[in-house]
């Protein structure tokens, strides 16, 4: 009995010790990292910016933390959240990320914590207006860029050719004036009334339409490239371009998000996967190649056959490239959605 | 008269005779023309008010006869570069008859083909927005530009050797003509009177003029070529149709120039002037570029039919033995070997032989330019059937439309322009009289036929013949 309350008190007094070492010893447990964070209230789109974060955890910075900022994209009726740009913690717990502004709307951003812990840590949440600037953003150019080879040297040569076209005009108009230099006497009734404004028009046209047409390249708008001012094309509405492109953000490339347990919200996400959308509409409406497939889609048994097969001119796609039971989630998707 | 007035003095008489005597059957053949050019205006009515559904083009061919009108007009309008001012540049004597009216088909010919454009787009004022947003990365853009200048500097080419003629016309029918003509006369003959300072300024122009718009007139078809070649398609990803384009138009516009030459020498008995050697020279030329063509359609379809990807594959299969077989057939042997061998027989080496080539080249080149557009945007860009294209009464009708309004500015333009360069012809027989009175009077002789009247010439109107009408 001693023995066994010895024992039992030896026991207790050894946890006692082992959870106390555990408890110096660990002193970064996820739990209680509080993330704050500087952003702007406002930017343009186009604008770099700059979100600052800041890791405190029991009043110690948190050093060599990963961190995302992300926002709140949508994309054919389906909704997640997109990576914008991330970043790792200095020892002042201070995480700096630049992005640049693409969206006209970013909607709700967060700062989330990323690692190296796995356990939760609530998100910071804030938002950021976005005022439209109106221009027309541009990605790097690509291709080949070859001194000299550019719309200039393209303007010099047009310019070059209606020059001499001009000259030419101007040399019949010469050829009027030399007439009517020399016609002292009118050499026959009619050349009295004879007159040169024809050739005065043609050279003015020929003049006019030069000018032109070096005016219409000069001013052509260029999403890339523009002679003078590479924002000024303002034609084309804005894009979203981020560091995450959206279909990486909705876990498209990677399977990730066909899992979640409902059938129909899985479906939704393979159903971009296997790229039905690119032919029959983002929600299966229909498109100009594939038919519409949410009213008319039928039994199981015929949307199988159809897929296994692939009729009029539709690529067949076999069990191993889309797995039964992925069908199955898709024709779930298309079933309840529509 | 000393002979070269007399000569001089046929010469006008022979040229201003379509502006003097006008026959019932040139009304006649003008209301023929101008019926078709209105029921084209009327489809086209129903074009503008229904949209391009009434044509048979879609989305997935949507480029048919117009497209197709566009670059044979625009084929045909090199006529005038070549013959006018390659032969000019060259300083090819045997020219100087046959330029006016090549420059001639070459500004009509324009204005037709560079219509067919408009006429192509569905929503024809959203023109403007070429010059407003037009961008100049894109092939229709450079298109616009090629044409427009194109089209200004041949109608100064067209303008500017005239100016003398029509002085001559000014000063020759003024009482003959209405009120109109004359003014016409008048006005565009600006003062002209021949003095030596007015010659070499008009000298100028025309040398100007005549040097530049060979490389404009090279530029415009590579461009239409390019329109195809940089658009992805398994048919038209070629290097050499900018090549094959130019050639193309060369060869049509010359078959062009020697049936129009035809008709109009039969009409107005112009033997004398457009002599069998005329006809045999531009033959040759049209043998010439109908054997570079062979050369250019080997290099284009062994280079891509050697490695045959796989739209490759559809788009050779529909060329060579399924749908467009005939069209393709026809064009290689009926349009490129036909005119060779034609020029190299001796017995079709005659005018009749020439004609019938013409009318073999036209037909083909447009054939071809047919199954260019159609077959390139055929081959499936995914596995869906192959799209069928089969043009509407609305596009025959707008298309031969366009045909009879060609015809029809030309029929225009004969009752008001001179069709011949008076004072180049006077210039060259007054050359070569001069080279024969340095010569051997035999030689010489022969070299005045030679050059006024060719071999064959049913009349000898020069010096053993003198004082006609």
């Amino acid at each position: 009995m001693t023995v066994a309350t010895r024992g039992t008190a030896r026991t207790l007094a050894a946890i006692c010790v082992l959870v106390a070492v555990a408890v110096m010893i660990e002193p970064a447990l996820a739990a209680g990292i509080e993330i704050s964070v500087g952003a702007p209230g406002t930017v343009t789109v186009g604008q770099d910016v700059e979100i600052k974060a800041v890791l405190v955890q029991d009043g110690q910075p948190v050093e060599g933390a990963e961190v995302a900022v992300t926002y709140q994209a949508a994309l054919g009726g389906e909704s997640a959240r997109v990576e914008l740009a991330s970043a790792t913690t200095d020892e002042t717990g201070t995480a700096v990320m630049f992005y640049q502004q693409r969206a006209d709307d970013n909607g709700e951003m967060q700062v989330v914590y990323v690692g190296p812990e796995a356990e939760p840590v609530a998100p910071y949440t804030f938002t950021i207006e976005v005022s439209p600037s109106g221009e027309q953003l541009y990605t790097n150019q690509s291709g080949v860029s070859i001194p000299f080879v550019n719309g200039g040297l393209v303007i010099l040569v047009i310019s070059g050719v209606w020059f001499f076209i001009a000259l030419a005009a101007i040399y019949i108009v010469r050829v009027g004036r030399a007439g009517r230099d020399e016609t002292t006497e009118p050499v026959t009734a009619s050349t009295e009334a004879g007159s040169m404004w024809i050739s005065v028009i043609l050279a003015t046209a020929a003049i006019v339409t030069a000018t032109g047409m070096v005016i219409v390249f000069v001013r052509a708008p260029v999403a890339n490239t523009h002679l003078t001012d590479p924002h000024s094309y303002t034609r084309t509405p804005i894009a979203y371009m981020g560091t995450t492109y959206p279909y990486i953000g909705f876990g498209l490339d990677d399977g990730i998000g066909t899992e979640s347990g409902d059938a129909a919200t899985d479906g939704g996400v393979l159903y971009f996967e296997y790229a039905c959308a690119s032919c029959h509409g983002l929600s299966g409406q229909g498109a100009v190649i594939g038919p519409a497939l949410m009213d008319e889609i039928g039994s199981f048994g015929s949307f199988n056959e159809d897929v296994r097969e692939g009729p009029k001119g539709m690529p067949a796609y076999d069990e191993v490239t889309i797995s039964d039971a992925n069908l199955q989630k898709i024709y779930s998707y298309l079933t309840e959605s529509g | 008269m000393d002979t070269l007035t007399i000569w001089r003095e046929r010469l006008i008489s022979k040229t201003t005779k379509p502006t003097l005597h006008t026959t019932y059957r040139y009304w006649i053949w003008l209301s023929f023309l101008i019926l078709i050019v209105g029921n084209g205006a009327y489809q086209y009515s129903k074009q503008w008010r229904y949209g391009l559904v009434v044509t048979d083009m879609r989305d997935r061919i949507s480029w048919g006869l117009y497209i197709t009108a566009f670059v044979f007009f625009i084929g045909i309008s090199h006529a005038g570069t070549l013959i006018s001012a390659i032969l000019r540049a060259s300083k090819a004597s045997w020219r100087a008859p046959v330029t006016r009216i090549a420059e001639f088909i070459t500004a009509v010919a324009l204005l037709v083909g560079a219509s067919f454009v408009l006429i192509d787009m569905g929503r024809p004022e959203r023109i403007f927005n070429v010059y407003l947003f037009g961008r100049w990365q894109s092939p229709i853009m450079w298109d616009v530009m090629a044409i427009t200048t194109y089209l200004t500097a041949s109608i100064i080419y067209l303008y500017a050797p005239m100016i003398p003629d029509l002085a001559l016309f000014r000063d020759r029918l003024s009482d003959k003509v209405g009120r109109f003509r004359r003014y016409i006369y008048e006005t565009l003959a600006i003062d002209w009177i021949g003095t030596p300072k007015q010659l070499r300024l008009l000298g100028k122009a025309i040398s100007i003029m005549m040097l530049i718009i060979i490389p404009i007139a090279v530029s415009v078809h590579t461009v239409v070529s390019w329109i195809f070649s940089m658009t992805l398609r398994s048919g038209w990803n070629s290097s050499i149709f900018g090549v094959l384009f130019v050639a193309g138009a060369i060869f049509s516009g010359v078959a062009t120039l020697i049936l129009v030459m035809a008709v109009l020498r039969r009409i107005y008995h112009w033997e004398e002037y457009l002599t069998q050697k005329h006809f045999l020279y531009l033959g040759y030329l049209l043998a010439a570029f109908g054997a570079f063509m062979v050369y250019v359609n080997i290099n284009e379809y062994l280079t891509e039919g050697f490695k045959l990807e796989e739209a490759g594959e559809f788009a050779f299969r529909q060329l060579f033995i399924e749908d467009f077989a005939f069209m393709f057939w026809f064009y290689i042997i009926g349009g490129l070997l036909g005119p060779v061998v034609l020029m190299l027989v001796p017995k079709t080496r005659t005018i009749t032989g020439v004609v019938i080539a013409a009318v073999l080249v036209d037909v083909a080149m447009f054939l071809e330019r047919y199954f260019i557009v159609v077959t390139g945007l055929r081959v499936p860009l995914m596995p869906y059937e192959p799209a069928s294209y089969m043009p509407t009464f609305v596009e025959w009708s707008i298309f031969v439309a366009g045909l009879a309004f060609f015809l029809l500015l030309i029929t225009v333009a004969i009752k008001i322009f001179p069709m011949f360069a008076v004072w180049e012809m006077t210039e060259e027989h007054e050359l070569a009289i001069s080279r024969m009175s340095t010569t051997d009077q035999d030689t010489a002789e022969s070299v005045t036929q030679g050059h006024t009247i060719g071999h064959d010439a049913p009349r000898q109107p020069d010096r053993s013949q003198g004082g006609a009408p």
